[in-house]
């Protein structure tokens, strides 16, 4: 699916799209897989009368990139991820959010009500959250993972059995937490000992994949992968001999969020559309469907007691409170994330 | 102190770096033969006007260069939007050491050319030759044989539907192929039950080099065959009698004969395949996993990956035109002996 | 069979091991015939040609001694040796090719020397076999040059070096000329004239062009429909021809099918089917009457006169109908009173009287006549 999904961002970044946007009165998004359904934007249109074009991207880089070479006015909504918000906020690539227009922003569970990625939810709305963890086969590991070192002290064990995220800060980070450094890390030595411990195991990595593991991992061709919840959970309730953890020593906790380019066509239709979501009924009927965690406390009201309990969609407090969210560090710290991810994906 | 793709959307600066990049991303088989025609278009218009016999009036006549232009005209205008122009922005970024989209960044210089000599990058680029070089042999070896029963020992009938169903595969997304290889090679895939069912030990070969050699060797060989085949189908037999004749046996006749006569071909099939091979991006992708980062992922990695590094990956991507370049040219020059030896 | 016995009896010497010999070969091409049952002995130092029209299964008895096509049946030998199953390059002979098939990637000298470096042969002894042949063809200054830069005379002489360089025991030459224009053919059929003189060794050659035959060999083999006619000198061919079949394809000829209707001790009287009645003379053994059989008289054998010649002999009137100038010859096509078309080639002289309708009157010595079995 990583290779398919690939080329279909290859297509896409070829060229905008027919219809170019706006022009046709249509709302065109930009987001992840399993985000919305078919049922979601049919009923949107069938509210509205406005059709929906969905495109999908696997990585904010890949999104990132599509907007700034020339896609700003593609798409009228974008899902781009905390750490990315902040970044296309400092490149001016969103729309300041206009209040007045909004509604449902009380639904909000209070920690997303003033995020640090984006103070006051200025350019974006929470959509989602979740985490990033360990999904592995239980017949095909040694013991039980219960934190990210199991990867290095299993290392012979699992040798070519492993997949990490093809994403520099997920895949370092959780190279950092392992060693009890924070995500964020701008400490250079910190950094470069992840790099070099990260290289320890990099022999016995099959691949770095953000989609794409799961036949393997199901037909016991690969043991563990690196995980979002999202992917994760999906994967647990299709096949039980499928487990997610969440490292203990902390794992990274990201949000997706809804935002408007700064150029966007069509800009009351995306509106719409994040009024549309923020709506309880939709949101909680949304997530029945598609399981992800949503960042809506009336729709969570909403949902039945076997989702609120699903500890991998809604994790303790107490695994919360040693997770940390992705922030953006220092340039200088950039650049030296960047040269080791480069090393390790290229040694 | 300029900013890159930061001057508002719709900006000249944003039309350049969107014209850059859909000629990045634009696939290996719209490119290539856009590279194979630039030669022709840049000699063919030269030809009349430089023979040495007509004096100038003559040569500016308008029913001179009218015909060429018309002709050659929108062809021209195609390369010069998709090739000319978007080569030359590449190179313009990849003079910007450290350039970041959106970023600030300093004058021109050679700094992202230094960078490509660290030696994790060379061993990117070995990797990437290797790979290259590698598949191209293993095609020459498998498709020779294969091009040489098609054209001279299949039954005549059937040769056309042969032929067809060799190159079928083309007609699938190379995609879709690389994928499907995914499933044939993965531990518990279709290749190790057959291993395991005629008793031979069990290979973890996804991802591999030997999963990309043998991705790339089967998504090419039809090329090779497909070029082998037309080379070896014009080969006089009649040559080979002659040798036979001479008192060459079979073997002296085909390393003699058979191979010198259908060398264009050789060439012209080993560096198609080598340079769709250098910068193939599927297969590797797809089917390499952490083992096999090649060029062209490391060029999209630099545009579409984290770093977003577009200048270094500016610089790389000269490299990978200017080997390609490099091969077209070796092509053009050995490819085709006919238009080396000028006739008496 | 009949024509085995001819072959043989004409063999120059008897006793000499032939250098090549077909025996009772048969070649099918799925259910084509392409040469049946045929005997053929050819001596050292022959120039044996090999004559007939396209189709006629020439240029397959030289593939199957050159060995690149098998006998279905039958025996090649070469030298004495049972060479049926002997691939072709292990046979000690050379092929010189319609089309040269000259290795175009390699240069003249490298083609010339390719069968000698094959062999193992020392460098020092290729450069001056080379040198040798080069000179013998002439080609000496082209050494270099690759044959696509070559005329056709030029390509044609280094096919040949090509092959003689090998001093093989038998030279074949599949219509070696045959890509050549009128004067080029003309000159190379005196080189290869020459260069069997002084080679000496055996040529054998395929051709279709009657007066190459003539004019280049010893002996000739005329071959229609997978069989061999008639083999003989080229003057038995042309002057003795046995069938009807090698009267008319070795020259123009004209022919009376008919029944011998009169016998007398030098002569016949032929009468053909439009009631026309021709002198002929005997046969051996002696014609009986009602006999089948055929004369045959040449063109040029025929005298042409506007007046009512004296002579004995066949004379009939007619009237000129067609009428050709061909430089040294006129070529007249005469009808008949009868009702047949003879055609006389007078020497081209001055009189010039001729023209088409003009009544004419035809002539010619029953002696130069001549009978043939009917077909």
């Amino acid at each position: 699916m990583a290779g398919l999904a690939a080329a279909n961002c290859r297509q896409n970044l070829a060229g905008p799209p027919a219809g170019g946007g706006g022009g046709d009165g249509s709302l065109h998004i930009y987001t992840w897989a399993n985000y919305t359904d078919d049922g979601l934007a049919a009923a949107f249109t069938e509210r509205t009368g406005i059709p929906v074009v969905i495109d999908i991207f696997d990585s904010n880089e890949v999104m990132l990139t599509r907007l700034q070479a020339g896609g700003g006015d593609a798409y009228s909504i974008i899902y781009p991820s905390d750490y990315m918000v902040s970044e296309m906020i400092d490149l001016g690539l969103l729309t300041e959010l206009d209040k007045e227009r909004l509604s449902g922003l009380e639904n909000l569970k209070a920690k997303w009500r003033n995020p640090a990625y984006d103070p006051d939810n200025a350019h974006s709305v929470p959509f989602c959250w979740g985490t990033t963890g360990l999904l592995y086969n239980r017949e095909a590991v040694p013991g039980t993972p219960t934190d990210w070192d199991f990867l290095w002290k299993n290392q012979a064990a699992l040798s070519r059995r492993i997949t990490m995220l093809d994403d520099m800060r997920e895949t370092l980070g959780a190279t950092l937490k392992s060693l009890g450094y924070s995500y964020n890390s701008n400490n250079p030595a910190e950094i470069e000992a992840a790099y070099k411990r990260l290289l320890e195991l990099r022999p016995d990595i099959a691949a770095f994949k953000t989609t794409g593991f799961e036949n393997e991992l199901l037909g016991g061709d690969l043991s563990v992968s690196m995980a979002y919840s999202s992917d994760a959970i999906a994967l647990t309730l299709e096949d039980n001999r499928m487990e997610y953890i969440i490292p203990a020593s902390g794992a990274s906790l990201w949000t997706d969020t809804l935002a408007i380019p700064a150029t966007a066509p069509n800009p009351d239709a995306a509106y719409q559309w994040i009024n549309f979501l923020l709506e309880p009924e939709v949101a909680s009927a949304a997530v029945k469907r598609l399981l992800f965690a949503t960042a809506n406390q009336a729709a969570f009201d909403r949902l039945p007691a076997e989702i609120q309990g699903n500890e991998d969609l809604y994790p303790s407090e107490a695994i919360l409170a040693k997770s940390e969210g992705i922030v953006a560090v220092d340039t200088a710290s950039t650049d030296l994330f960047d040269q080791f991810w480069t090393k390790v994906t290229s040694a | 102190m300029r900013e890159w793709g930061d001057e508002g959307m719709g900006g000249w600066g944003e039309i350049r770096i969107l014209t850059a990049f859909a000629f990045l991303t634009l696939p290996t088989f719209l490119t290539l033969p856009t590279f194979l025609t630039l030669p022709t278009f840049l000699t063919l218009p030269m030809a009349p006007i430089s023979s040495p016999k007509i004096p100038w009036a003559e040569r500016l006549a308008p029913r001179r260069w009218l015909g060429p232009v018309v002709m050659l005209g929108p062809a021209g205008v195609w390369l010069l939007l998709l090739l000319v122009l978007p080569t030359l922005l590449i190179l313009e970024i990849s003079l910007v050491p450290g350039l970041r989209l959106g970023q600030p960044s300093g004058g021109y210089g050679l700094g992202n050319y230094l960078q490509i000599l660290q030696p994790v990058y060379l061993r990117v680029i070995g990797r990437s030759l290797s790979f290259a070089v590698g598949s191209t042999l293993l095609c020459l070896v498998l498709g020779f044989p294969v091009a040489y029963w098609l054209a001279l020992m299949s039954p005549q009938r059937w040769r056309n539907l042969l032929l067809v169903g060799f190159i079928l595969p083309l007609w699938t997304s190379s995609l879709l192929r690389a994928y499907a290889w995914t499933a044939i090679l993965r531990p518990s895939g279709v290749l190790n039950t057959i291993f395991t069912a005629v008793g031979l030990p069990a290979q973890a070969w996804l991802n591999t080099p030997t999963a990309v050699f043998i991705g790339l060797t089967y998504s090419f060989l039809p090329y090779m065959v497909l070029i082998l085949y037309a080379s070896l189908e014009k080969l006089d037999t009649r040559l080979l009698e002659a040798a036979a004749d001479l008192g060459a046996t079979p073997f002296q006749g085909f390393w003699k004969i058979t191979i010198p006569q259908v060398l264009p071909g050789i060439a012209a099939g080993s560096l198609l395949v080598f340079i769709s091979t250098l910068g193939d991006f599927v297969v590797p992708t797809l089917l390499g996993g952490a083992s096999s980062m090649n060029i062209s992922r490391l060029i999209y990695n630099q545009f579409l990956g984290p770093t977003r590094a577009w200048g270094f990956g500016s610089a790389l991507s000269m490299l990978l035109i200017l080997a390609v370049s490099l091969s077209i040219a070796l092509l053009l020059r050995y490819g085709d002996k006919s238009t080396v030896t000028e006739p008496s | 069979m009949a024509q085995t016995v001819q072959a043989t009896a004409v063999a120059p010497t008897t006793e000499t091991q032939p250098d090549v010999e077909l025996r009772q070969v048969l070649k099918t091409f799925g259910a084509e015939v392409a040469v049946r049952q045929l005997d053929l002995r050819v001596q050292p130092g022959e120039f044996f040609s090999i004559l007939g029209p396209s189709g006629c299964g020439k240029t397959t008895i030289l593939r199957m001694i050159a060995g690149f096509e098998s006998p279905t049946a039958g025996e090649v030998l070469i030298q004495g040796a049972n060479v049926s199953r002997v691939p072709a390059h292990r046979r000690p002979v050379n092929t010189v090719f319609q089309s040269y098939a000259l290795f175009d990637h390699m240069t003249v000298r490298d083609n010339i020397a390719f069968g000698l470096k094959i062999r193992r042969m020392g460098s020092a002894q290729v450069r001056d076999r080379v040198a040798e042949a080069l000179r013998l063809v002439r080609m000496e200054p082209m050494a270099n040059r690759y044959p696509a830069q070559l005329s056709g005379g030029q390509q044609q002489r280094v096919a040949l070096a090509r092959a003689l360089v090998n001093h093989p025991a038998v030279m074949l030459l599949d219509e070696p000329l045959g890509a050549l224009d009128q004067k080029l053919r003309k000159q190379m059929q005196v080189e290869l004239a020459n260069l069997h003189r002084q080679l000496g060794i055996t040529f054998i050659m395929v051709t279709h062009d009657q007066e190459e035959a003539l004019s280049l060999s010893s002996r000739i083999a005329v071959m229609n429909n997978g069989q061999i006619e008639q083999v003989g000198t080229p003057s038995d061919i042309y002057d003795r021809p046995h069938t009807p079949f090698v009267a008319d394809f070795i020259g123009d000829t004209n022919l009376f099918p008919g029944r011998v209707d009169r016998v007398y001790p030098a002569q016949v009287q032929v009468t053909t089917e439009s009631g026309l009645r021709v002198l002929a003379p005997a046969m051996t053994p002696a014609a009986s009457p009602l006999q089948n059989i055929v004369v045959s008289v040449r063109p040029e054998k025929i005298n042409l006169s506007l007046s009512a010649p004296g002579s004995e002999g066949n004379c009939y009137q007619g009237q000129v109908s067609h009428l050709m100038y061909l430089g040294t010859h006129l070529h007249c096509v005469v009808r008949l009173s009868s009702g047949e078309a003879l055609t006389v080639r007078q020497p081209n002289r001055a009189e010039g009287a001729l023209a088409v309708d003009t009544p004419v009157y035809v002539h010619w010595a029953a002696a130069d006549c001549l009978v043939l079995d009917a077909a």
